[in-house]
């Protein structure tokens, strides 16, 4: 084996791929724009890209399920709005983080109900929810300013710092964590994985496909919940737009990580890698000075890039680091 | 299935008629428009409808790229920048000094670049259709942002463009996009119903793998779904600017989630191989009178969106409904089945369906 397809290996390890893309793109924004790497800059970079983190991670477990969750932006949104309202009337920090988690709760039991209750397509299910959500935080926010609450422990939850680090970001990395092992340590992370690869399979090996199917979408809507949460928090005010398009922003981000819309594929440091990704990809447009009118076409073309790249890599390592008898080849190729 | 020893009761008739695919949304539209009278009397006026079919085309002529693309199991989130980006391409050709026929085909031609651009990421670079289409969204609206520089591109009406966008009536009688879209749907509907290529598109969305067994050039049919739909978003869009009389940078944002919409509650499944056009047809009306009547009745927009969202659950309901009907009456012509047609082959074969 040559040293060139010993190094090559490095690139099989699950998500290297991204990772090494990942990397080029910080040594080249460190490089263009010396304010780029300082102690001001990452910090915001984490504290701004949580919310972003957040609902990809959420998102994840139904994508792996092989279902999609669209109402998450306008999610992310109303929960914002509720805990933010509750806050400014006077409600206790624990009770104001409630309200805001109890919204995500109720979208993610509306859309489980109708997509694993009564089996509708789970695009249009959450598409009317999203429909539902945004205009629900219009009206809302057309009714009551929602700026500014005087709870300064509400306001700790995301601005706070513990040991330097802030706490928005400390908070969403032990969701993370959390998310992760009940992904993949639990008997119910299993069966998602099982769902989303063949839910007929799954079915005739006595999983609930749609106890799963239900369960995914309230932990994506309670996840996008304290999302929310955490946003109004940093923010401290909502406008009517909240959340608007964070839904496309959380599955690009999701895919760029690797994980496949088809189902079956991904965990989550991969999808919050990936909502990382573009967040340090938008900011570092931003420094270097590149027009925001083409931040959408730079998106666009780096989503395209690094799923092109990681299909790629994964094509090419199968061909040189499994040689195989030409017969088998085309084997695979037709099975394809 | 029914013979004459066997009449149908009225019952049965009814639940026939329910089980029929779309008639859950044709009884929705029907209640709708009889609420809608007692609200508003001018709802049902000639000027109303001529209107609400002006304003529907645009969806309908992306609804029909869009169901193509759904049957052959694919979907296409790019229409709306397309249009935009189509109907910038003929207003700056025209104000360029092009000959007006040369700048609406350049528009056209926009469209179908761009649909083909999406289908070469999708069978050559292996993209998943959703992620292809998603940078193909990002990536012309950008393009559009940056070409108009921030301001909509403006004075390019001529009296053949306000023709062509509807703004006046061909002959005092019809205007041109109400034609345009009444060709294009018959012709669809010809290419699904009766010709190869139809027949194919089914066959990719219903199972890939068998049609590409059987001698179908997967890639080959995909590709022309996805050009096809460019192609009806590129006309769309030069309809749309002679519509608007200004191309915004925005134009046309938000047209794909109309345009999906309209094609699913009219049918279509994300899963492949279903779909027609009379759904589609259905859909963008659905989806329009909705849209009139809020307007009508004086619904404001932040509640139209909300409205908007439990109508779209209410289609869904009722579609359930449709389906449960159906399932009721197959499951019934198979107990009667044995004792009028004692074949044995028939029977199983019915219970699969």
């Amino acid at each position: 084996m040559s040293i060139f397809q010993r190094s090559s290996r490095v690139l099989a390890i699950d998500g290297a791929a991204v990772s090494i893309v990942f990397l080029i793109m910080c040594a080249y924004f460190a490089i263009a724009s010396p304010y780029f790497l300082s102690p001001d800059n990452i910090h915001n970079t984490f504290v701004e890209s949580v919310s972003a983190v957040l609902l990809a991670a959420g998102l994840t477990f139904v994508l792996i399920s092989g279902g999609i969750d669209l109402s998450i932006g306008s999610n992310i949104g109303l929960s914002a709005a509720m805990t933010l309202f509750a806050s400014m009337n006077g409600a206790p920090t624990v009770l104001a983080l409630l309200a805001g988690v109890a919204t995500g709760l109720i979208f993610g039991l509306v859309n489980g109900a109708f997509i694993a209750g009564l089996g509708v397509s789970d695009f249009i299910v959450t598409l009317a929810t999203l429909s539902v959500g945004a205009g629900v935080l219009q009206v809302f926010s057309a009714s009551t300013q929602l700026t500014g609450t005087a709870d300064s422990s509400f306001l700790a939850l995301a601005r706070g710092e513990v040991a330097g680090i802030p706490t928005g970001v400390l908070i969403a990395v032990v969701i993370l964590f959390v998310l992760e092992i009940a992904l993949i340590k639990t008997p119910f992370g299993r069966t998602i994985y099982a769902v989303g690869i063949n839910p007929n399979a799954a079915y005739l090996a006595a999983v609930s496909v749609r106890r799963t199917k239900f369960l995914v979408f309230v932990i994506s809507g309670i996840v996008a919940g304290i999302g929310g949460v955490l946003l109004a928090s940093h923010l401290n005010s909502v406008q009517p737009g909240l959340g608007g398009g964070y839904e496309l922003t959380a599955i690009a981000g999701c895919v760029v990580g690797g994980v496949a819309l088809a189902g079956g594929r991904g965990s989550i440091w991969r999808a919050a890698l990936g909502a990382f990704f573009l967040s340090v990809l938008s900011r570092g447009l931003q420094l270097i000075g590149v027009d925001p009118l083409w931040f959408s076409i730079v998106t666009g073309a780096a989503i395209v890039a690094a799923v092109a790249f990681d299909r790629g890599a994964q094509k090419w390592l199968q061909s040189t680091l499994r040689p195989v008898s030409p017969v088998a080849a085309a084997a695979t190729q037709n099975a394809q | 299935m029914s013979s004459f020893l066997n009449t149908p009761s009225l019952g049965y008739r009814v639940e026939g008629l329910l089980a029929k695919p779309g008639s859950g949304l044709v009884a929705l539209l029907v209640l709708f428009i009889i609420a809608m009278t007692f609200v508003a009397p001018s709802f049902l006026s000639f000027g109303n409808w001529e209107n609400i079919a002006n304003q529907a085309v645009f969806v309908l002529l992306l609804a029909l790229g869009m169901t193509i693309v759904l049957i052959a199991r694919g979907i296409d989130l790019s229409v709306g920048s397309v249009m935009g980006l189509s109907a910038g391409v003929a207003a700056f050709l025209i104000n360029q000094g092009l000959i007006f026929p040369l700048a609406l085909l350049a528009g056209i031609g926009c469209g179908l670049i761009c649909g083909l651009l999406n289908a070469l990421m999708i069978t050559k670079l292996g993209l998943p259709d959703f992620v292809a289409t998603l940078a193909m969204l990002g990536v012309a609206r950008g393009v559009l942002f940056l070409w108009t520089e921030g301001t909509p591109f403006t004075r390019y009406m001529t009296p053949e463009y306000r023709l062509v966008g509807g703004q006046v009536k061909l002959g005092g009688i019809i205007t041109i996009p109400i034609i345009v879209a009444v060709v294009l749907c018959i012709l669809v509907s010809l290419m699904l119903r009766k010709s190869l290529i139809g027949r194919h598109l089914y066959a990719v969305g219903g199972s890939p793998d068998a049609a590409r067994l059987s001698g179908i050039s997967v890639s080959a049919v995909k590709t022309f779904a996805y050009v096809v739909s460019g192609g009806c978003a590129g006309l769309a869009g030069v309809i749309l600017a002679g519509r608007a009389t200004n191309v915004a940078p925005t134009l046309g944002t938000g047209y794909e989630i109309l345009a999906i919409t309209a094609a699913i509650i009219g049918g279509a499944a994300l899963t492949g191989g279903q779909g027609r056009m009379v759904g589609a047809i259905l859909g963008a009306l659905t989806i329009t009178l909705i849209a009139n009547a809020m307007n009508i009745a004086g619904v404001t927009s932040e509640w139209q969106q909300v409205v908007t969202g439990i109508i779209l659950l209410l289609a869904i309901l009722l579609d359930r409904i449709t389906a449960y009907f159906k399932k009721r009456q197959t499951s019934a012509e198979i107990e009667q089945s044995p004792q009028q047609e004692p074949t044995p082959a028939t029977a199983p074969r019915r219970a699969i369906s």
